[in-house]
């Protein structure tokens, strides 16, 4: 029998140690080390000090003989499947980074492969690592990129799913949370969009993460200035910058030529005296209150502060909504939708809708797969890829398309939400840009007759020359 | 515990003041809204999450009070269950094979040969489903179709109010950057909330008893005013509701506000916990030592008064709360601690070795259960004496050695002169204590 009382003994060592807590490391059992270095600071009886200077204090931990319970992470057996090779600034981005010890930041621009480059990176550091970016978007195209690379399972940590794998990628947001809890599982620490880090909570995962290996993605290294949010820097946080290409025209982005079309439907009667009723409450309180003068740009804001105590105000919200949930499920609308793809039946078509709702009823009413800010990242991905290779011919989404997304195979875009800003509408035109050939692409967009849809197509001015 | 959307609404800010505006609980207008809500959410039982939002829509109109019907209505979400359709397969699985069929349209053309209607019966029969049932499971993983199938505790109209007064307060806690709370009581399980919750705290005695404790968590030394713990102040909050007398500081920085705000609450407000105050004794060997002790000893019999879990020993980044403590009637500074180790787990065992070594405390008498495998030597440096039982503590021992603590700790014991009020007795001889002073 194995006694419990060696296993106590064992179980309790006296010897210095220093321990991952919570985004700290702690020192444990000190009594015998007279100079503690600097990072450390004596807080609530315990020497402590952000994660991020693990590399710094390891050296003098292991001269002292401390003991280093930091270390949870894991070798793993990667190989890479991805059969892309690098181009010459990549490979030398990458043994510039090597060179600094696997600490620092390249700054590259858009288009030029950044994520191919962190798969070597990942490669070369072969543990277990976190690749934070800062869109759900991103998540998505990194866990599907990283899926393909090394043909392994790959994690995921945000708002709506929670899987934390060996290698695992999350947003800023959902980032803290994670490394408070696995931070010292991480070898390699990835910040995607690393310009993002100065902005305040978002730089605090970096500053949790113990991990020694650290690069940093950017196309928009931030200036001196724009550093000085926070107490930290990037070349604290990261490394310094390892690389730098500043080249625009590095990567050719190939554009398909593309249109756009305009489709006006109009409201039935029924309709149409709905959209007056309210369209006249709406902007009767509006105007009557000064909103818009008063507030500026935070006119709407204050409308639904307002609608928490004044009657009035609640009934010009209401009648908002209805107004524009009546725009985008217009019976005028889906029948246009109707005909349009009856139109381009045989091609690959993407329909973008305002809200979940409109995207969930198209894809009950057609049988076609949706993706909303519900679709998990696997099944996400399955979409994609089978729309890619040809076996969905249609994907409704609501607003989650719109950023840094490629779907090379999409030929016609329908837009049926008129709400869209001019980024989203320029980013939406994107998503049907990225051509591998020069396809002539379409984006149609669907709006009803004199309302305010109308309005904000000509206040969007985007260029024609391009259309 | 509700969106932040529910709160913002309801803050107030007046100098550097925060407060948030509550509810009257007994005002009957909205006892009715409560009681309506209620009784809506239960007459959608059985069906899907969707249904009972568009419902609540539905319900709450025009009406100017949407935050509050919305709160009640998340509060009674919260403590419901809402339970996926069963499928035979995954519904992502179902909509891989419909959705390779699509689109699809009421009627035939020469693209698209098949219905909606064909499209579904094909795939309803590969899976010996009904067209309707395939239609209605396509989604069946969303939250939207989820069915109600358990409404939850049996709310009553005040009930709910109170609560979503809590929730209301927890939420102001979501924009914390850390607390102060002063507590003279039911210490237990307050570390146990906020050990639960993960929160860091610093604690200080205070002149007059009790304990001045300050919260926050790991990172919070390194990057002021970091909101990252202000979900788990708000969950432990209703642990302070447990305590007799407190009152707590909150540093809050308020979306709409500029910078920090103090929040303030205490033992006076109406509030209370829905969390459960642990039970008098962890286990039947403390409950049996306890009604031993009174049986035999009681208030008749000698000059020690047992008083279960009432003091802290602060060891640095932890705590312990000595199962009883005897305190000399005749002398209330005159204190031995008594601590029960039973049959417990070794990595408990190791924990509490720590601790009591940590304590360094020659007042602590630990009774050790001898089954346990743990020798003499696992205890040999500690400060205090040890002693081993094998079924039960021997009472008549175990008041020996505390006298004989008593006696090395605070020096010999005073006869007591004879008196009718032991109160006032006790005070003199504490005055005695005070004026012959440490030997």
């Amino acid at each position: 029998m194995v006694s419990r009382k060696e296993s106590l003994d064992a179980a309790m060592p006296m010897q210095a140690t220093v321990f991952f807590q919570g985004g700290t490391l702690v020192l444990q059992h000190s009594d015998d080390i007279d100079d503690v270095p600097v990072p450390f600071r004596f807080v609530k009886s315990r020497w402590r000090c952000e994660a991020y200077h693990y590399h710094e204090v390891l050296p003098w931990m292991q001269e002292q003989g401390i003991h280093n319970a930091i270390p949870r992470w894991q070798r793993l057996g990667l190989t890479l499947h991805d059969t892309r090779e690098l181009h010459d600034y990549q490979i030398q981005a990458l043994d510039a980074w090597k060179q600094a010890s696997g600490r620092g930041s390249v700054v590259l621009p858009t288009g030029a492969g950044k994520s191919l480059l962190a798969t070597h990176a990942i490669l070369h550091v072969n543990s277990s690592a976190v690749i934070i970016v800062p869109t759900m978007s991103l998540v998505y195209q990194w866990y599907a990129l990283l899926t393909n690379a090394f043909q392994t399972e790959i994690g995921v940590y945000y708002s709506g799913e929670k899987r934390v794998l060996p290698l695992t990628v999350t947003t800023y947001h959902s980032a803290g949370d994670l490394i408070a809890e696995y931070g010292n599982t991480f070898k390699l620490l990835i910040c995607d969009e690393e310009h993002h880090l100065p902005a305040k909570t978002w730089g605090e995962a970096a500053l949790m993460a113990p991990a020694p290996f650290r690069l940093g993605l950017t196309a928009t290294y931030p200036e001196e200035h724009e550093q000085i949010g926070e107490r930290w820097r990037l070349d604290e946080l990261i490394g310094p910058i390892v690389y730098t290409q500043r080249l625009e025209t590095l990567v050719g982005k190939q554009l398909a030529a593309y249109r756009t079309q305009r489709v006006r439907v109009d409201l039935t009667h029924e309709e149409r005296a709905s959209y007056d009723a309210a369209y006249a409450i709406y902007t009767g309180f509006v105007r009557e209150r000064g909103l818009r003068q008063k507030h500026g740009a935070g006119w709407l804001r204050a409308l639904m502060r307002l609608s928490t105590s004044d009657p009035q105000a609640r009934r010009a919200w209401l009648a908002r909504r209805q107004l524009l949930n009546l725009l985008e499920s217009c019976q005028g609308k889906l029948a246009a939708l109707e005909t349009l793809l009856h139109e381009h039946a045989g091609e690959r078509i993407l329909v973008f809708t305002e809200s979940n709702a409109v995207a969930y009823t198209i894809a009950r009413k057609y049988l076609v797969p949706v993706i909303s800010h519900e679709t998990g990242v696997a099944e996400r991905k399955q979409i994609l890829d089978a729309f890619q290779a040809g076996q969905y011919q249609v994907i409704v989404t609501s607003k989650v398309l719109n950023e840094g997304v490629d779907v090379p195979e999409a030929k016609v875009a329908i837009v049926l939400g008129g709400g869209a800003s001019k980024r989203e509408y320029l980013q939406r035109l994107g998503r049907i840009l990225r051509k591998k050939e020069p396809l002539q692409a379409v984006l149609i967009e669907v709006l009803v007759r004199n309302t305010i849809e109308e309005g904000k197509v000509q206040r969007r001015n985007v260029p024609r020359e391009n259309c | 515990m509700l969106t932040s959307d529910l709160i913002k609404p309801r803050l107030r800010m007046q100098g550097s003041t925060l407060s948030v505006e509550m509810v009257n609980e007994q005002d009957p207008s909205l006892q009715q809204i409560a009681q309506d809500v209620i009784g809506l959410f239960h007459r959608y039982r059985d069906q899907a999450q969707a249904a009972w939002e568009e419902a609540m829509r539905a319900y709450e109109g025009a009406s100017v009070d949407y935050v509050l019907i919305r709160g009640l209505a998340k509060v009674l979400a919260d403590a419901a269950t809402f339970t996926p359709l069963t499928t035979p397969l995954p519904p992502a699985t179902l909509r891989e094979q419909v959705f390779a069929r699509g689109p699809v349209f009421g009627n035939p053309d020469l693209f698209h040969t098949v219905t909606r209607q064909e499209v579904l019966q094909e795939v309803a029969d590969v899976y010996g489903l009904s067209t309707g049932g395939l239609d209605e499971m396509l989604f069946a993983d969303r939250r939207a179709s989820y069915l109600l199938t358990d409404a939850g505790p049996a709310w009553t109209p005040s009930a709910l109010l109170a609560r979503y007064n809590l929730e209301l307060a927890r939420g102001a806690l979501y924009w914390a950057s850390h607390i102060t709370i002063e507590v003279a009581s039911n210490y237990k399980d307050l570390w146990k909330y906020i050990k639960l919750f993960k929160l860091m705290f610093w604690a200080e005695p205070k002149q007059g008893g009790g304990y001045r404790i300050d919260l926050d968590g790991p990172i919070s030394p390194f990057v002021s005013s970091t909101l990252r713990y202000g979900r788990q102040f708000a969950a432990f909050l209703p642990a302070l509701f447990l305590c007799e007398r407190w009152q707590m500081r909150a540093y809050v920085h308020p979306p709409q506000g500029r910078g920090a705000m103090l929040y303030q609450l205490d033992h006076t407000s109406s509030l209370h916990s829905h969390f459960k105050r642990s039970g008098e004794f962890d286990s039947r060997l403390e409950a049996d030592f306890a009604s031993e002790f009174e049986q035999k000893i009681g208030s008749k019999r000698g000059h020690w008064h047992l008083t279960r879990e009432s003091e802290v020993l602060l060891l640095g980044n932890t705590v312990m709360v000595p199962d009883f403590v005897l305190i000399d009637t005749e002398d209330e500074n005159r204190r031995i601690m008594i601590e029960l180790v039973g049959f417990w787990h070794p990595q408990y065992l190791r924990r509490k070795v720590e601790k009591v070594r940590a304590a360094n405390c020659a007042h602590l008498l630990l009774l050790v259960y001898e089954g346990l495998n743990i020798t003499e030597e696992a205890f040999q440096d500690t400060a205090g004496e040890v002693i081993f039982f094998k079924q039960k503590p021997v009472l008549k021992e175990v008041m020996r050695t505390v006298e004989e603590m008593a006696e090395r700790v605070y020096g010999p014991r005073r006869k007591p002169e004879r008196s009718s009020n032991k109160r006032r007795t006790s005070k003199r001889s504490r005055v005695r204590t005070y004026l012959l002073g440490p030997e």
